[in-house]
């Protein structure tokens, strides 16, 4: 018994030192290359550990960036895409979990003719890619008036990911027992309250998770906002790092150091998202 | 939901029509924001589209926006270049899916059970999706660089090889090694996906089965696995759907190569190189198509479950 569990112990043990190297590498890679000089990058045979560190590239970032590195003013820009970043990702995650869990109640508890065919439409949505849809969504916008504008971004995202917000929020409806909500509705309540009330905090594992996918699918857009938000004020950091890559010389440093900052506000999300969870579990259930 | 009615007599019936009405309006009102949203900015962009692929919008030899009927499509299914690019995408849908698959549900099982720092462990899991892909790119070109790339250096140092390797010359290998940068991105959603489907599993189950003697290997197969069916349906969705989209990672190590391009690499040359709009929305069609019949199957899985 105790010996069969030391080795499943083993096995995870060994699954999530696998999965952290995997994962980390290359982010070590970025960290090493955001305070190596550009000499020590282009290196053969390479330059594990820079002889030279320097925070040059994060000094450039700055508003009032001093330090140069020839990506000129585009990387002063940095801070404000960030803020941009996170005001879009922030307005498409509660725009998303209002509506998929409004719909996704729906679906799994109301019970109207149609639903099943709406449903499986609205689901299905999901095997388009974006490519199928980008040519004529850019007349569609335009015609509302929309391309550069945040509402149009955050509601163009919102009808990329939604549909898989709706499909999680119905498989979870669907496990929250009946008799409860029933009894809350004898009682008076309206369906609203009902959902509110009694089906919505037995979801917060998986409001958890979907306030997650939901945060990091829109911050790490890129086609969309590339083509619907082209003026400076509503580039996301995705975009703009791309135009730190010069025609001849790319500043692979700066790209680094960049890409690490914009790492930041997704992983803190991610932390505090999984203690949600991880509180849930030991709370919950028994 | 609603008790038997014919226990209740008439009065119940008028009850439960009276309820059934109020549901319908509330379904609708609940579901009408998202059908808005789906309905303008995703079906009729669509239809718009479909539309495109039969008419005549080559830019570069004047296109007039004429019905051309299925010219776009037979010009794009005699094309050879569609069919290289049909069999990378599938290498790439293949490598991509048992991948994230596997190492998804093993990273998902060995973090199911609470230890100290797992919420560490848990964020930087998160972290490649949170890396715009410009900037993995790079750093996975800079590790595959044949010249000053780290793992020639790596492999060097270590006295595995003797000479630096081109690793995208051959293309078995460059599919897979793109994969690989793919996995890298899409793992995080993966595990998430089923992590929050194990977390969904009452624990007391398990103590029952604990109980009667079950060893871990057959909890697993009897009670994990079949409990887990729904997310497992969900994420190999999502990852199909992904790997056939497959275009950034390509774009940024490989370029536009014929070797190793997908058929979204193809729309993207034909769209917006190659200005035939009408060909590339053909195109985007049977992709969007070929996904479809690949993502049919959970569809209609869902369909049967749905009430």
């Amino acid at each position: 018994m105790t010996r069969r569990l030391s080795v499943l112990g083993l096995l995870r043990a060994a699954v999530i030192v696998g999965a952290l190297l995997w994962t980390l590498g290359p982010i070590l890679v970025a960290a090493v290359t955001s305070v190596s000089t550009q000499s020590e990058i282009t290196a053969s045979p390479a330059v594990w550990f820079p002889h030279h560190p320097t925070l040059r590239a994060y000094r450039a970032l700055l508003p009032t960036g001093a330090g140069g590195g020839g990506a000129g003013s585009e990387a002063h820009q940095f801070g404000s895409a960030m803020l941009t970043s996170l005001v879009v990702s922030l307005e498409t995650t509660a725009v998303t979990l209002v509506l998929s869990i409004l719909a996704g109640y729906a679906f799994a508890r109301l019970d109207f003719r149609g639903r099943k065919v709406v449903f499986v439409a609205v689901v299905s949505t999901l095997v388009l890619p974006v490519f199928a849809l980008v040519v004529p969504l850019f007349r569609i916008m335009a015609t509302l008036q929309l391309i550069n504008t945040n509402p149009g971004l955050v509601l163009i995202y919102v009808s990329a990911i939604a549909p898989l917000g709706v499909w999680m929020f119905y498989s979870y409806v669907k496990d929250v027992p009946v008799g409860p909500q029933e009894a809350a509705l004898v009682d008076g309540c309206t369906r609203f309250q009902a959902l509110v009330k009694i089906v919505l905090p037995q979801m917060r594992p998986g409001i958890a998770a979907l306030t997650t996918i939901v945060f990091l699918a829109s911050w790490s857009q890129f086609l969309i906002p590339l083509l619907f938000a082209q003026s400076p004020s509503l580039k996301p950091v995705t975009v703009l790092i791309t135009e730190f890559v010069g025609k001849y010389n790319t500043d692979y440093a700066l790209i680094a150091a960049a890409g690490l900052i914009a790492l930041l506000p997704p992983a803190l999300l991610a932390l505090s998202q999984s203690r949600q969870i991880r509180g849930m579990l030991s709370g919950g259930d028994l | 939901m609603v008790g038997d009615p014919g226990k209740n007599g008439g009065g119940g019936r008028r009850v439960r029509r009276r309820r059934l009405r109020e549901q319908t309006t509330l379904g609708w009102a609940f579901s009408s924001p998202v059908l808005l949203i789906i309905g303008v900015l995703v079906l009729y962009p669509l239809i718009r589209g479909l539309l495109m692929s039969f008419q005549s919008l080559d830019l570069s030899s004047g296109g007039d926006g004429s019905f051309v009927g299925l010219r776009n499509y037979s010009a794009v299914l005699r094309d050879p270049q569609t069919e290289a690019a049909a069999l990378h995408t599938l290498g790439y849908v293949g490598c991509a899916v048992v991948i994230e698959i596997v190492a998804g549900l093993m990273v998902a099982l060995a973090l199911n059970r609470p230890f100290r720092g797992r919420g560490l462990v848990f964020a930087a899991l998160i972290l490649p999706w949170a890396l715009p892909r410009v900037v993995s790119g790079v750093l996975w070109s800079r590790i595959f660089n044949p010249d000053s790339g780290l793992l020639n250096s790596a492999l060097i140092q270590l006295h595995l090889t003797h000479t630096n390797h081109a690793w995208f010359d051959n293309p078995y290998a460059a599919i897979f090694l793109i994969s690989l940068v793919h996995v890298w991105g899409v793992l995080p959603l993966t595990t998430l996906i089923l992590l929050a489907g194990l977390q969904g599993i009452p624990a007391n189950i398990y103590a029952a089965a604990e109980l009667d003697g079950a060893g871990a290997v057959r909890q697993f197969r009897t009670m994990t696995l079949p409990l887990l069916r729904p997310a497992l349906g969900i994420a190999l969705t999502t990852g199909t759907i992904a790997a056939f989209a497959i275009f950034d990672e390509i774009y940024v190590l490989a370029g536009s190569a014929y070797s190793t391009r997908s058929v979204m690499t193809q729309v993207y040359l034909t769209t917006f190189s190659g200005g035939d709009f009408g060909q590339g929305s053909a195109l985007a069609y049977l992709l969007t198509l070929a996904t479809a019949v690949f993502g049919i199957a959970y569809v209609r899985r869902l369909g049967r479950a749905a009430p």
